[in-house]
């Protein structure tokens, strides 16, 4: 266990994290390229109409028809997992966005000035983020109104915190080079450093982690619409789908099983794909 | 230790009158949306008018603030806009239910947790690592409202084992009581164990090739003794500080499960707040949360100091 590494064994080694590395990214880029797809194309996709109803046909079961079987008024239950796949990429997109942004924003702020301002942007920060994620969630909605818009933008703002850490810390590691300094002596505007210097240079593991904050942003975004906090019906979500689904259970478990299902797979997949990306920007984060 | 324990306290309190003032501010973002919430999107200006001189929301936010602040020190949190009941003795006999609920799918978490990181930590980069990391990415993407779902569906509705929903008192009906209890906190604890997993096993892996592990392992211990008096206390430091940080996680996930459960706690309080639109009710409810979850923290800061004195040291010098 302790021998020295053979350079055998270590191009072993080397091969081995870079088969994982690929195997989490290609698995991880599968499953976010299928969702993402269904996203896109979802009209083209699906078989029938997600918001058609036909009451003859309601409740029933996975067959040729209906794939993954009809909800409780006979819509296409695969139809409406294939839409809420939109709605789920739309609220995460915008929410990351959100948090991104202001998140960036205020890390870079705060680490570029220091002193009164990175410490009342970063108490800030933390007591944000000290809430539990969804009760912020809950509490912005109930003020805001429910409503799918204000859904992104409170999931956004939960994000702010933790992107706002990560810049903070990439712009001091930034602050420590010497083209800043450069920048400085030749004269260069606060702005334009922090625009033409720093913001490029923090950027990459500010958008490794936007892959995993993603799934989050889909897992949150379910929970509000299972609440009836997010998408309204009609409205196909997957938390809004679970949510009508477990009235149905002892009659209809696909209508539990499957929008579940593609939550998880769609979640596994954004995390997966922040893994890899994270494996191959930084190698020593994994351990 | 008891100047690291009063530093704690004297940061816990600002932030706490600061906690309250973000969740006070995040209710009233929009003036006027406790008066159209309760009343309708109908309400007739005069009564939105009438509805805010009653209950004093026609007053500057930070009058408002102060006041209930003031009410909330001496244990008044107000009254229901519903149903005109004190908000305060809600709240308390609804506690119980959900420290009950967070403590058992915590104890769940780590009991998944702690064996299976320190296993993989021991196993660094081999089939078992590998199996227990993939298990870990598996269960950290499974939304536990959907694992709720399912538990129902096998152990109520198909084998007819576990009781779906409701609540008796652990003390009245102990058995009944964790019946009722288990699926809501597997569900919970299940999920939550995905991210300990994680930081067990890299806490793991730094302590085994420490120095001073090394040298026990030279000095003829046993791989138990190793592991047990050495290895995992030590890891479980870094663990403890990221498990506090879950345990606030998994305490507002006490808002879904215990609406799938039926649960009468605070969790689904706060959505009785939020559906009835009964702001001093979701108010009450989510400083509860939030002060638990801060407290957790706290506690957990001065557990981790009693485990590393080393930190006392240094928290006390910073």
């Amino acid at each position: 266990m302790s021998a020295a590494l053979t350079p055998a064994t270590a191009s072993v080694r080397h091969h081995g994290v870079n088969w994982r590395r690929w195997r989490l990214l290609a698995i991880g880029g599968t499953l976010v390229g299928i969702v993402i797809v269904c996203a896109l194309f979802a009209e083209v996709i699906a078989p029938y109409s997600p918001y058609d109803l036909d009451v003859a046909v309601m409740l029933q079961g996975p067959s040729a028809m209906h794939w993954l079987g009809t909800d409780e008024i006979g819509r296409d239950v695969l139809s409406r997992a294939i839409l809420a796949a939109r709605i789920s990429v739309q609220v995460a997109l915008v929410a990351v966005g959100v948090g991104l942004v202001g998140g960036t924003i205020i890390g870079i702020v705060a680490a570029y000035f220091g002193g009164w301002i990175d410490l009342a942007l970063m108490r800030l920060m933390e007591l944000l983020f000290s809430f539990p994620a969804i009760l912020l969630a809950v509490i912005l909605l109930a003020s805001l109104g429910t409503s799918i818009l204000n859904a992104m933008l409170a999931i956004g703002i939960i994000f702010i915190p933790g992107f706002s850490r990560l810049a903070r810390v990439a712009t001091n590691d930034v602050l420590r080079q010497h083209y800043v300094d450069a920048a400085r002596t030749v004269g260069m505007g606060d702005g334009r450093i922090l625009l033409r210097e720093i913001l490029p240079n923090v950027v990459t593991p500010l958008l490794v982690e936007a892959a995993v904050a993603f799934a989050y942003a889909v897992l949150l975004e379910s929970a509000l619409s299972f609440l009836g906090l997010g998408a309204q019906p009609p409205e196909p979500s997957w938390g809004n789908m679970l949510n009508t689904g477990r009235g149905f259970m002892a009659q209809a478990p696909w209508l539990g099983i499957v929008p579940g299902m593609a939550m998880f797979l769609c979640v596994l997949g954004f995390n997966l794909l922040g893994d890899g990306l994270r494996d191959a920007f930084d190698p020593h984060l994994r351990e | 230790m008891l100047r690291l324990i009063a530093i704690r306290l004297a940061v816990f309190v600002p932030t706490l009158f600061a906690a309250s003032l973000v969740l006070f501010v995040a209710i009233n973002v929009v003036p006027g949306s406790a008066a159209k919430a309760a009343l309708g999107i109908d309400a007739t200006p005069q009564a939105i008018a009438r509805f805010e001189a009653q209950h004093g929301l026609d007053r500057p936010l930070h009058v408002q603030y102060f006041e209930w602040l003031g009410k909330a020190l001496s244990g008044d949190f107000g009254k229901s806009f519903q149903n005109h009941v004190p908000v305060g003795p809600e709240v308390l006999k609804r506690l119980p239910v959900t420290l009950e609920l967070a403590l058992l799918a915590f104890l769940i978490a780590n009991l998944i947790a702690i064996p299976l990181g320190a296993l993989a930590a021991f196993y660094h980069q081999r089939k078992m690592d590998t199996g227990i990391t993939f298990l870990a990415t598996v269960l950290g993407a499974i939304p536990n409202f959907w694992l709720a779902t399912l538990l129902i569906l096998v152990f109520s509705l198909t084998l007819r084992w576990l009781p779906a929903g409701g609540y008796a008192p652990l003390i009245d009906r102990p058995i009944v009581n964790l019946k009722q209890m288990i699926m809501p906190a597997v569900s919970l604890g299940v999920v939550s164990s995905a991210l300990l997993l994680r930081i067990m096993r890299t806490a793991m892996i730094e302590v085994l090739t420490s120095d001073y592990i090394r040298t026990a392992f030279a000095k003829g211990a046993t791989r138990g003794i190793v592991i047990w008096r050495h290895a995992i206390r030590n890891a479980l430091i870094p663990y403890l500080t990221v498990g506090a940080v879950e345990f606030g996680f998994l305490f507002g996930g006490v808002v879904i499960i215990e609406d799938i459960f039926l649960l009468p706690g605070i969790g689904s309080l706060v959505l009785v707040g939020i559906i009835n639109r009964d702001y001093p009710v979701l108010l009450a409810a989510a400083l509860v949360v939030t002060v638990v979850v801060l407290a957790a923290n706290m506690l957990v800061d001065i557990v981790a100091s009693l485990l590393d004195p080393r930190q006392v040291h240094a928290k006390a010098a910073a």
